[in-house]
């Protein structure tokens, strides 16, 4: 038996969780929130990081009913993400593996989502849509490899959502994404906003400038209202989500797609996928809030995956990076669990 | 001599074109056209490339027609409008009807499946000597042709002038 | 009887044999007026809202066509259109006979034995053209991939003619960072389509490069494009 803690601190979440052969024993987490109509600032968001951390990290192991000596390896977040979080989560990681006297290991973001994605779902070969506040990706398995086949040229989809949700001062808790759903579900009036798809990729930054601009407009009008607006922009945005994942699946003869990321957790995007997937004879794997969202068993899996294979991260390597380039984190992947994915 | 082609969008209808040249009385025959009393095209020859051109244009008023979007009065005004590659009407019918001096005249016949009598009723309101359709191409007027389609040399390198007419009346409402 | 909706196009369909069932689009191949033809069949995606359903689907009818035309024009080949339904959003078009996709070709070239580089390089070499070409003409094509360039084989000692379809996303633009955005979407379904291939694509953007007048600025905005997609913050 292995059993893996995972550190995430990447963005606003701070979540620690623990793994034991493929069940997750606890995945405990806290969202730094902001007033409505601001982001969240780097090193207020490390600031709220480093004064929970280790209430977390102690509900984590007693959650899970473990001692320290229990872990086997200490997994930590090692990007794409923002700098002082960042650091602030490498830190404690770091710190708990020496006096724990355990291997360290750095983990990619992005694999944690896809492989807690495969995990909680058991999708086999899927074609993934990893979609989040910094990401808007379209991976697929091709020619014997995982690829990126779309993605945002701009902004990602969570951008412009939480974005828009500040122009409207719209309430950011539990998050700006959530709240613009419900309120979409009360939205019924579309009004016709920027759509562009190229290829497989999109852009997003469009919709955002024209949304920007004419809101307030519209809304003072009484052309429509804020949950039209909400309502329209979800449909837009996913709808272009969904042609972009449609077109990947048709171009490498998919039948599997799996949602990752914060935005995966939407339901109306859901909905709309498995309507794609129905007509196409796919099946749609998805997650809920608790794994679709950051949080520390995306990262412990990942690095269960990674730990079984042999590898750990001496401590002099185990940096952080705000970047990493997405290519790069699938070749990497995939070199190292090519048997896993087929 | 004629040539009957089916639609195969409209399995029940049949179009057939009868080409004649030495016509002697094409200013009656135009006549009889504007008062509605020959139920035909009476296209320009000279004007045509090949007999699929008006198939092209036949298609699309019958297509038309039945979707109750007919820019002009009735089928056969139709087919001579489809053939322009602008959306003036009496430009069209400049062009590609037929006027009083011509000597060579097309006439399409849009008719039932079963229907054999009718092209030759209208055929034989003709004074002239009628001749294969196929030879449409010898009557043709590529010069003149090209000139009112705006057909570039350059486009001629990647197709026939007929790709480049046809191509232009089947999209001409979205330009 | 006059209806809104002509049943004539469907009911051609269903006999219709369906040769490519693709994310938005049913490719059929029928006889039309006599000659072989290709129906593409742009059908409503439920899962989005009508009303943004209707739009997309007749305004990329309309592109479609606007940009066959145009390049038709400038002499870059394209498949004629015989005739456009616009209720039910079909556009009849000639069939390319004799021919293959730009993708199953490099596929079987780089699986045959022999050593073929050069006859690929070519072809890139002849893509490289024919997109400069369509970019002077200011039509950007919106989905470039090898599967939507084919190729017409010739006679016996004719060389092959590029033919390009597919314009369902195209729009008409002068902008270099358009361009540049088209290229990239190509240069990424060209690596992820064909493995081991970055030199081949290299000579295609080369040729580019020497045959179009404004290459510098959009090949500048693809170096610009290329960037930002690794530069950008990944937070969350």
């Amino acid at each position: 038996m292995t059993v893996v803690i995972g550190f995430e601190g990447s963005a606003n979440k701070i979540g620690i969780g623990i793994i034991r052969d493929g069940e997750v024993l606890s995945n405990p987490r806290r969202t730094y929130i902001t007033p409505p109509g601001q982001g969240f600032m780097p090193s207020d968001t490390a600031r709220h990081h480093r004064a929970v951390i280790l209430t977390v990290l102690k509900e984590a192991l007693d959650q899970a009913g473990l001692k320290p000596e229990d872990i086997d390896c200490v997994a930590y977040t090692k990007g794409p993400g923002m700098g002082a979080p960042l650091v602030t989560t490498a830190l404690v990681a770091r710190t708990v593996a020496q006096l724990w006297g355990k291997p360290l290991l750095g983990v990619n973001h992005c694999i944690g989502h896809i492989e807690m994605g495969r995990l909680i779902t058991k999708a086999n070969n899927p074609t993934v849509l990893y979609v989040s506040g910094g990401n808007t990706q379209v991976i697929a398995y091709s020619e014997r490899r995982y690829r990126i086949f779309g993605e945002t040229i701009d902004i990602a989809v969570g951008n412009c959502l939480d974005r828009f949700a500040r122009v409207i001062k719209i309430s950011n808790d539990p998050s700006p994404g959530y709240n613009i759903e419900q309120m979409a579900k009360k939205g019924s009036q579309y009004v016709e906003l920027p759509y562009t798809v190229k290829g497989m990729d999109v852009s997003f930054s469009g919709i955002l400038s024209y949304i920007e601009e004419a809101a307030h407009k519209m809304l003072s009008s009484g052309q429509c209202t804020a949950e039209d607006l909400c309502f329209s922009l979800q449909e837009t945005l996913f709808s272009m989500l969904v042609e972009i994942t449609e077109r990947a699946m048709a171009h490498c003869g998919s039948q599997e797609v799996l949602i990752v990321g914060g935005v995966g957790c939407n339901l109306r995007l859901q909905e709309m996928m498995e309507v794609m997937c129905k007509e196409r004879g796919a099946k749609l794997f998805a997650t809920d809030e608790r794994f679709c969202i950051d949080n520390g068993a995306m990262i412990a899996q990942a690095g269960w995956e990674m730990f079984r294979s042999g590898q750990v991260t001496q401590l002099e390597e185990s940096w952080i990076t705000q970047r990493l380039i997405p290519f790069y984190c699938v070749f990497f992947f995939h070199k190292h669990y090519n048997k896993a994915w087929k | 001599m004629h040539l009957t082609q089916k639609l195969e969008l409209f399995p029940d209808q049949r179009v057939t074109q009868t080409l004649f040249k030495e016509v002697k009385n094409a200013a009656e025959l135009r006549q009889s056209a504007v008062e509605g009393t020959i139920s035909g095209a009476l296209i320009n020859p000279t004007m045509l490339v090949d007999p699929f051109q008006v198939m092209v244009a036949a298609n699309k008023a019958v297509h038309f027609q039945k979707t109750g979007k007919m820019k002009t009065r009735s089928l056969y005004s139709e087919i001579i409008f489809n053939l322009s590659p602008t959306n003036n009407i009496s430009e069209a019918f400049k062009r590609f009807g037929i006027s009083d001096a011509d000597d060579s005249v097309m006439i399409v016949v849009v008719h039932d499946k079963n229907e054999t009598q009718l092209p030759q009723d209208i055929a034989a309101k003709v004074d002239g000597r009628q001749v294969p359709v196929e030879d449409v191409s010898s009557l043709s007027d590529p010069a003149k042709i090209k000139k009112l389609y705006k057909i570039t040399p350059q486009e001629e390198k990647c197709g026939t002038l007929l790709d480049a007419v046809v191509c232009r009346m089947a999209t001409k409402d979205v330009m | 009887m006059v209806l809104n909706h002509s049943m004539a196009v469907p009911e051609l369909l269903s006999k219709a044999e369906l040769i490519k069932q693709g994310a938005e689009a049913r490719v059929y191949r029928v006889q039309f007026l006599g000659k072989p033809a290709i129906v593409k069949e742009r059908f409503p995606k439920r899962y989005r809202h009508p009303v943004l359903d209707e739009k997309l689907t007749h305004r990329r009818a309309v592109q479609e066509v606007r940009s066959i035309l145009r390049c038709r024009r400038a002499g870059i080949s394209a498949p004629v259109v015989y005739f456009v339904d616009y209720t039910s959003n079909c556009i009849f078009m000639e069939e390319i006979l004799g021919s293959s996709t730009v993708r199953d070709y490099i596929t079987s070239t780089q699986q045959s034995d022999s050593c073929q580089e050069q006859k690929l390089e070519q072809l890139a070499e002849r893509i490289g053209q024919v997109l400069a070409k369509m970019h002077d003409e200011d039509v950007i094509h919106g989905d470039l991939t090898t599967s939507n360039v084919l190729l017409r084989h010739g006679q016996e000692d004719k060389v092959s003619d590029l033919v390009l379809i597919d314009f369902g996303l195209s729009y008409i633009s002068a902008l270099p960072e358009d361009k540049g955005v088209d290229l990239y979407v190509l240069e990424k379904a060209f690596l992820s389509t064909h493995p081991n291939t970055e030199a081949l694509f290299q000579k295609l953007l080369k040729s580019y490069t020497l045959s179009s007048k404004k290459s510098s600025a959009v090949i500048k905005k693809l170096d610009e494009v290329r960037l930002r997609g690794r530069k950008r913050s990944m937070v969350g």
